[in-house]
């Protein structure tokens, strides 16, 4: 599954460590999320995409090996 | 995903019981005679075989060694505190790095027991037996913590 976390947090000005403490994880978590070698929870996944104000589908897309 | 955790601190509690009593451990395989003059009087089970069903269980007061015993049992109470703790900070990635260092160290210790059976025998076999009581334990230990450390090296480059 691939996403557009990186993206998200340079137009919204978050590094890492902004984005980990507003989700209450680390930020390793976030790092491995980033670089795909994590996929979150949904619960997770559903936090993150608040603090960007996006659709879950707009942050995480599947891709071809996912479906 | 709630899991049964202990308190961070019980890390470090952890550590410090387990170094020492590793050491003394492998001080004790090296040179048995050394540590295992001291005996205690113990209450419990002197038979050979539980299994056979002897007639009248020998329960009974007996002599066992001292330092063995003690060292046995603060390795497993040292390396489940270090196997069970908390981390600083817990959250799902954790818990993910901790289910992959149960599976291969489950895995890793099997495979070093089914090599040990095919290639050691006698009393050897025995000392295998001993050792490979707390291989799920050292390698899950070395394995967790090696995945921590190179996910902070690899943040940092």
């Amino acid at each position: 599954m691939n996403n557009k976390i990186k993206v998200e947090r340079a137009v919204n000005n978050l590094t890492q460590e902004q984005l980990a403490e507003k989700v209450s994880v680390t930020r390793q978590t976030i790092n491995a999320i980033e670089l795909k070698k994590f996929v979150p929870s949904t619960v997770l996944a559903l936090k993150i995409c608040k603090v960007f104000n996006k659709r879950v589908d707009e942050v995480f897309i599947l891709e071809e090996e996912d479906l | 995903m709630k899991s049964f955790l202990l308190p961070h601190i019980f890390k470090r509690i952890g550590w410090f019981i387990m170094i020492p009593s590793m050491i003394l451990g492998i001080v004790h395989l090296i040179l048995p005679d050394l540590i295992s003059s001291i005996q205690i009087t113990t209450y419990g089970y002197f038979g050979n075989n539980f299994l056979q069903g002897e007639i009248k269980p020998p329960v009974r007061f007996g002599r066992i060694s001292l330092i063995p015993n003690m060292v046995g049992l603060l390795l497993l109470l040292g390396g489940i505190m270090l196997m069970f703790s908390k981390e600083k900070k817990e959250d799902e990635y954790i818990n993910q790095i901790r289910l992959r260092s149960f599976h291969s160290s489950v895995f890793i210790n099997y495979g070093i027991l089914f090599f040990c059976i095919l290639f050691f025998h006698h009393l050897s076999f025995f000392y295998v037996m001993i050792l490979n009581l707390y291989t799920i334990i050292i390698i899950y230990v070395f394995r967790f913590h090696y995945l921590i450390r190179k996910n902070l090296i690899d943040i940092n480059e």
